[in-house]
C-alpha cells in the first residue's frame, strides 16, 4: 500500500516535471520563428505540442540509458526519485521566472543525482556513465550544434546573397517554420524519453516491471503528452530571451539553427546520450549570430545563461538532496514534500503575474523582468538595432 | 572511466555534414525559385529553374525523411 502510494506520487510528479520540461523548452524550436515571425505564437506552439507528442513516440534510447545503468538498481528507491524530481521541477520553475532558459534535463539529472547521493550514498551515482553520457555530451553538443549552424548560416547567405531580398525572405520564413517543427520533433524524442526513463526506473525499483526492460506503451503516450500540454503552454519567458535576448535573428539564420539543432538532437538521441535540448538550441543560434556578417549577439546575455547552466547541475541536486531527507520518512514525509513542492509552485507562479509575459507580448522586448531591480544588467551589450531602443513593455515595470 | 569518443565522434560528423547539406539544398532551392520568379515577372520561360527549386527543396525534404527513417527502430 504504502509503495503503491509512492509509486503513484512518483508517477504524477514525473508527469508534471514533464510539463515543466515542455514549457522550459517549447522556446528552443518555436522562440526563432516567432521572433522573425515566421510562425503566428500560438500556431507555433500548437504545432510543437504535436510534433512532441510524434517525437516521444518515436524512439526509447535515452529511457534506457536512464533507466538501465545509471544509477545502482539496487539502491533505487521510489522516494529518492520523487525528491531527485522535486529538485527538477523547483531549479525548471525558478530559471523559468528569471526567462533563462536553462537545461531541463540537467535540472533532472542533477536533482536525481543529489536525491541518490543523500538517500543511498556516494557510491549509488555510476560516475562513468554520467561523465560519458551527461556532462561530456553537455559540453560536446552545443559546440557541435554551434559549428553547424555557424558554417549553414554563412553557406545561406553566401547562395542567396544575389536573390532579391523579399524572395529569400518568404522562402526562409517557410525553411525556419519546417527546421523550428523539426526541433520540436526532436525534442520530443530526446526529453520526452527522459521522463519515460524516470517512471520505468521507478517501476523497476518497485519490482512492477523487470529490470532491463524498456518502457510501457501508457508511459511512452503519458510522458508524450504531459511535454506536449507544456510546450503548449508556451513558457513565453523564455521564448523571449531564446528569441529576442541572445541574437536578433533572421529567417535565413533561424533555418540554419533549427537545422544544426535537429540534427545534434537526433544524432545524439539515437546514440543514446541524455544531452539538453536547452544547450543545443543555444548553441546552435549563438553559432548563426557567428555565422553571419554583422550578426550582434548580446555577449551579457549569453554569460548570464551560461551560470545558470553551471549551477543547473548542483542547484536542482540540492533542492534533491534535501527533498530526499524529507522523502525517507514514509508516507508523512512524502506528503509533506508534494505540500511543500505544491506551495513553491503557487509561489513562483504568483511572482511570475506581476511582469508576466504571454504570447500577447513576447516579441515586444527582449528582457524578462521578474522584480524591476533585475533591468540594469541585461542592457550593457544591447544591440544598437531598432528594438532594443524601445521602450520596455512589461506591464508595471517602473 | 570508459568514454565513448567513437560516438561522441559520430554524433558530432553525422550532425555536422546534416546540417551543412540541409542548409545548402534549401539555400540553392529558394535561390533557383527566386530566379523563376524573377524570370516570369520578366516575361521569360521559368519552367527551368522554378523545376530545379522545387527539386532542390524536395531533397531537402527527402533527406529530413530519411534521417528520421533511419532513428525509428520500428522500421528496422
Amino acid at each position: 500500500m504504502t509503495l503503491l502510494f509512492v509509486v503513484t506520487a512518483v508517477i504524477v510528479v514525473a508527469l508534471i516535471f514533464d510539463f515543466t520540461n515542455g514549457f522550459h523548452d517549447s522556446a528552443n524550436a518555436m522562440a526563432g520563428p516567432i521572433a522573425t515571425g515566421a510562425l503566428k505564437p500560438r500556431t507555433a506552439v500548437i504545432i510543437a505540442a504535436v510534433l512532441n507528442l510524434v517525437g516521444a513516440c518515436l524512439s526509447t534510447e535515452v529511457a534506457k540509458t536512464i533507466s538501465n545503468g545509471f544509477f545502482d538498481d539496487a539502491l533505487i528507491t521510489p522516494a529518492i526519485v520523487l525528491a531527485g524530481l522535486v529538485g527538477a521541477i523547483v531549479w525548471n520553475l525558478v530559471t523559468w521566472l528569471l526567462g533563462l532558459p536553462s537545461s531541463s534535463s540537467h535540472a533532472l539529472f542533477g536533482g536525481l543525482i543529489g536525491a541518490v547521493i543523500v538517500g543511498a550514498g556516494l557510491s549509488s551515482v555510476n560516475g562513468s556513465v554520467v561523465v560519458s553520457k551527461v556532462l561530456l555530451p553537455a559540453i560536446a553538443a552545443p559546440l557541435v550544434a554551434g559549428i553547424g549552424a555557424a558554417l549553414a548560416t554563412r553557406l545561406v547567405y553566401r547562395i542567396t546573397r544575389k536573390t532579391p531580398r523579399e524572395h529569400a525572405d518568404t522562402g526562409f520564413k517557410y525553411g525556419q517554420a519546417f527546421t523550428a517543427s523539426l526541433v520540436a520533433l526532436a525534442h520530443g524524442t530526446s526529453d520526452g524519453q527522459k521522463t519515460m526513463g524516470v517512471i520505468t526506473l521507478v517501476l523497476v525499483a518497485a519490482n512492477l516491471q523487470q529490470p532491463g526492460t524498456g518502457p510501457h506503451w501508457w508511459v511512452v503516450l503519458a510522458a508524450g503528452v504531459a511535454i506536449g500540454l507544456g510546450t503548449y503552454s508556451g513558457g513565453w519567458r523564455i521564448m523571449r530571451t531564446m528569441g529576442k535576448g541572445i541574437v536578433e535573428i533572421e529567417t535565413p539564420q533561424g533555418s540554419a539553427a533549427g537545422a544544426a539543432s535537429t540534427a545534434t538532437i537526433l544524432a545524439s538521441a539515437h546514440l543514446g546520450f541524455g544531452l539538453s535540448t536547452t544547450h543545443v538550441a543555444t548553441g546552435a543560434i549563438l553559432g548563426s549570430g557567428i555565422g553571419r556578417r554583422g550578426g550582434e549577439i548580446r555577449w551579457g546575455v549569453a554569460r548570464k545563461m551560461m551560470f545558470a547552466w553551471l549551477l543547473t547541475l548542483p542547484a536542482a541536486g540540492l533542492v534533491g538532496g534535501l527533498a530526499a531527507l524529507l522523502s525517507d520518512h514514509g508516507n508523512v514525509g512524502v506528503v509533506i514534500l508534494l505540500i511543500l513542492l505544491a506551495v513553491a509552485c503557487a509561489v513562483i507562479w504568483a511572482i511570475s503575474r506581476k511582469h508576466s509575459v504571454d504570447h500577447t507580448n513576447v516579441t515586444d522586448s527582449h528582457e524578462v523582468m521578474v522584480l524591476a531591480a533585475a533591468a540594469p544588467e541585461t542592457f550593457e551589450h544591447h544591440s544598437p538595432r531598432a528594438d532594443s531602443s524601445q521602450p520596455v513593455k512589461t506591464k508595471g515595470a517602473a | 572511466m570508459r568514454i565513448d569518443w567513437a560516438a561522441l565522434g559520430v554524433v558530432a560528423v553525422v550532425s555536422v555534414t546534416a546540417t551543412v547539406i540541409f542548409a545548402t539544398l534549401l539555400a540553392l532551392g529558394v535561390r533557383f525559385v527566386s530566379v523563376a520568379r524573377v524570370r516570369s515577372s520578366e516575361g521569360g520561360s521559368a519552367t527551368l529553374p522554378l523545376t530545379a527549386g522545387y527539386a532542390l527543396l524536395g531533397c531537402a525534404a527527402l533527406l529530413v525523411l530519411f534521417c528520421l527513417y533511419l532513428i525509428v527502430p520500428q522500421f528496422h
